[in-house]
């Protein structure tokens, strides 16, 4: 990943839409403090083979969303961001290969049982960003507070959560246009 | 029993037999190598080589221009001025501010239709909901926005070319100057020309200080060379002129730079492509085109493409059916009802009020009616439309107040019912077509303090009158015209509305009423509408509401409730005459 100290402050979204034909679809949205779209990377549909399928068992998920989609997505992208966000949970499986934070966020309906949740989530650390609540793997705890140093106060009142829906209706549209082309 | 046993010697000599097989025995054996395979059963399992793909999917990157949000556009402060109120703080007001479990609203940017590259798709569908760009952009109101009003300011946004066609009331200005606004922050906008009616620039500019009141507006009027200056050298975002005015300077108007908004309130102005204004407003450069209107069809859905001419020019064509215009411009114009959206909205309350006419204003209406058909017909091939209407004025004259006498039925009815409006403490309205009618009233009804705002009125001192009568406790009724008070004005604190005679159309009826009918009202709004029985008023109401159950049926969603005024044909069947083409019978 290129990496430049004077890129703008932004925020990374980073998500997988599962096609039911096509496979995975992997979406990156990079989003400036006051949630404006700076840049957006998707992949092509990803399919695994058979052969992955029976040798990465249940590691396959992690494999394909955050070694294969993941980390070529965030590659793509000129800025650095001081949070990667991800709704989904294999994803988290990229912050192995990169060294920006990488945050499962809890959609808003589920964070006000976040403290149950993550009972039955030992492998994860649940902490409050303005009005959202994350989720860091626990080998990662230390990005809290790198986190925290880099959070833009302006962006407390952004609900992490919502942009994944921009990413998929970008899917969708980008998908629609692949169509009728 | 005993066993008996014997003995059998066996040491008899035994001689080998001269056999072929005795000699090989005594044969030493020899040894020869052949050459053979090894079969060996291996101990280790089979294995076979799987290729693991590891190549990275292909990638497809787009990027947008950095958000210019965060820094101020204009040269004027971003602060809301003192003496205006602000929005509530956002933890009551904002619906987006969270409480975790609270539900949010959010309304999202769709591409239009006529946006076909991907990157310029992606880069609306990328972008916050509108509830979130107003509070990045720090964006106050005088009040929270209804969700439809936020629905509207995303139909705009992405636009260059749409129809904002909400019925009258439900805040088309407001939404239209939040787009501008949000388009101006984000740098998309720098010159900005509206054009109005005149008599709404005031109402314009008041709503601009109301709802941005950060961004400096040109009024453009004065002499010829004060408004060469405020077209060519005025260097704010937003300039408003008036269509009168469009036509003395369409010289100035050539020379200018492109707009990059060009936005028509009323816009059914140019629904007739070969009047000038239509012209004049269709040569001014510019980028974007928006219209504004409450009523996008009046008489014919060819008012439609009239309208469309200047926002994409050629786009529509006369003559197309109403299923084929509907799906044309579904993805242009957003029309919404206040019964579609403001369902907890006051009612209105329909009475039709209809009169005999007094024993005076009878004799002379029979009169003048009998004398004005035979003056007619006796045109022959000569009568002309304006003949008839001519008649008709004069009839529907004579049903509001007798010329000879003074008298009128309907008179009566009003005072009466002013009496317990005043009574009550209420206000109400009162609309004619006629300012003479108007002045008659104002004389008659002068017990209930009535002001006047009409044509007559100087266009500066019409705010004055209006709000005299907002804040005058003594002051129980404005008398209107049509003309004058149908459009731009915010009545909501009158409770009645009289309409003293009928229009010719129902939706400039409507526009009237809906001066009262609108956001903000606190209770059922009463709408009394006049009628002398066995009149022409009556003829003519039964036509119009026969056209408009027609039009509704054809136009549905898209443009409904429109409807339509009186045809040529239609005036001339009024007196069942005969016309240049033949006889014409009554429409209805």
């Amino acid at each position: 990943m290129s990496s430049t100290s004077t890129s703008p402050l932004s925020l990374g979204f980073l998500t997988v839409v599962e096609h039911p034909e096509l496979g995975l679809l992997g979406g990156y949205l990079l989003l400036n403090a006051t949630g404006r779209p700076l840049e957006f990377h998707c992949t092509a549909p990803v399919k695994p083979n058979r052969a992955q399928e029976i040798l990465y068992g249940p590691t396959l998920r992690p494999f394909l969303y955050g070694e294969q989609i993941g980390q070529t997505l965030l590659a793509k992208s000129k800025l650095t961001p001081v949070l990667v966000c991800t709704d989904s949970e294999p994803m988290l499986a990229v912050r192995d290969h990169t060294h920006i934070p990488v945050a499962l966020v809890e959609p808003r309906e589920r964070q006000s049982v976040v403290v149950s949740a993550t009972a039955d989530l030992p492998s994860k650390t649940a902490f409050r960003l303005g009005q959202n609540h994350l989720l860091l793997p626990v080998p990662y705890v230390a990005d809290e507070q790198t986190i925290r140093q880099h959070w833009p106060t302006q962006a407390d009142h952004l609900d992490l959560a919502e942009p994944f829906t921009r990413i998929r209706e970008a899917l969708d549209e980008a998908q629609k246009i692949a169509r009728a082309a | 029993m005993s066993i008996v046993t014997t003995t059998v010697k066996l040491d008899f000599p035994i001689e080998p037999l001269s056999t072929d097989i005795a000699a090989a025995l005594d044969r030493p054996p020899t040894i020869d190598v052949l050459p053979s395979r090894l079969i060996i059963t291996p101990d280790t399992p089979q294995s076979v080589a799987l290729n693991i793909r590891r190549t990275s999917p292909r990638v497809f990157s787009f990027t947008f221009p950095e958000s210019r949000t965060l820094a101020a556009p204009l040269s004027a402060p971003l602060c809301v001025p003192p003496s205006l109120p602000l929005s509530v703080s956002p933890s009551t007001t904002n619906p987006f501010a969270t409480s975790p479990t609270s539900p949010r609203q959010t309304t999202r940017i769709k591409p239009p239709g006529d946006i076909i590259k991907l990157e310029d798709r992606l880069y609306y569908v990328l972008q916050p909901p509108i509830e979130t760009l107003i509070q990045s952009d720090s964006l106050h109101f005088p009040c929270e926005p209804f969700p439809y009003q936020y629905q509207g300011i995303a139909f705009l946004y992405p636009r260059y070319a749409a129809v904002l066609a909400d019925e009258m009331g439900l805040g088309k200005t407001m939404q239209s100057i939040t787009a501008i606004r949000m388009l101006i922050r984000l740098g998309e906008l720098r010159r900005v020309l509206l054009v109005c009616p005149k008599p709404l620039v005031t109402n314009w500019r008041r709503e601009f200080g109301m709802w941005a009141p950060e961004i400096p507006l040109t009024i453009i009027e004065g002499d010829a060379a004060k408004r060469r200056w405020q077209w060519t050298e005025a260097n704010t975002p937003v300039r408003i002129a008036n269509y009168e005015l469009l036509m003395r300077d369409r010289e100035v108007l050539g020379e200018l730079l492109p707009f990059d908004l060009v936005m028509l309130d009323e816009a059914q102005r140019i629904k007739n492509t070969s009047s000038t204004t239509s012209d004049i407003v269709r040569s001014i450069r510019r980028t974007r085109n928006w219209a504004l209107t409450g009523t996008p069809i009046e008489n014919t859905p060819n008012d439609l493409v009239g309208i469309f001419e200047f926002l994409s020019p050629g786009y529509l064509r006369h003559g197309l059916g109403p299923k084929r215009l509907s799906e044309l411009v579904q993805d242009y114009i957003l029309r919404r009802t206040k019964d579609q959206v403001l369902t907890d909205m006051p009612p209105k309350l329909y009475r039709d009020a209809e009169l005999d006419l007094s024993p005076e204003q009878r004799a002379t209406y029979e009169m003048a009616e009998t004398e004005g058909v035979m003056q007619l017909n006796h045109l022959g091939d000569e009568i002309t439309i304006q003949h008839v209407f001519e008649l008709v004025l004069r009839l529907k004259q004579i049903c509001n107040f007798d010329p000879a006498t003074g008298t009128s039925s309907k008179l009566e009815r009003l005072e009466a019912d002013l009496e317990e409006v005043a009574a009550s403490g209420k206000k109400a309205i009162v609309f004619s077509q006629w300012v003479k009618c108007l002045e008659i009233l104002g004389h008659q009804l002068r017990r209930f303090g009535p002001l006047q705002y009409h044509g007559k009125v100087p266009s500066q001192k019409r705010d004055g009158v209006l709000k005299q009568f907002k804040d005058d406790p003594t002051k129980h009724v404005i008398l209107m015209s049509y003309g004058a008070g149908s459009v731009g004005l915010n009545l909501q604190f009158c409770e009645y509305v009289f309409l003293f005679d009928r229009w010719w159309n129902p939706a400039v009826e409507d526009q009237a009423i809906n001066r009262a009918h609108r956001i903000g009202v606190k209770g059922a709004v009463t709408i009394t509408r006049m009628l002398s029985l066995g009149t022409i008023e009556e003829r003519i109401n039964q036509i119009l509401q026969h056209k408009r159950e027609l039009f509704d049926q054809i136009i549905g969603q898209t443009a409904a409730p429109a409807s339509l005024g009186l045809s040529q044909s239609e005036i001339f069947g009024l007196f069942n005459l005969r016309t240049p083409k033949g006889t014409i019978k009554p429409a209805a």
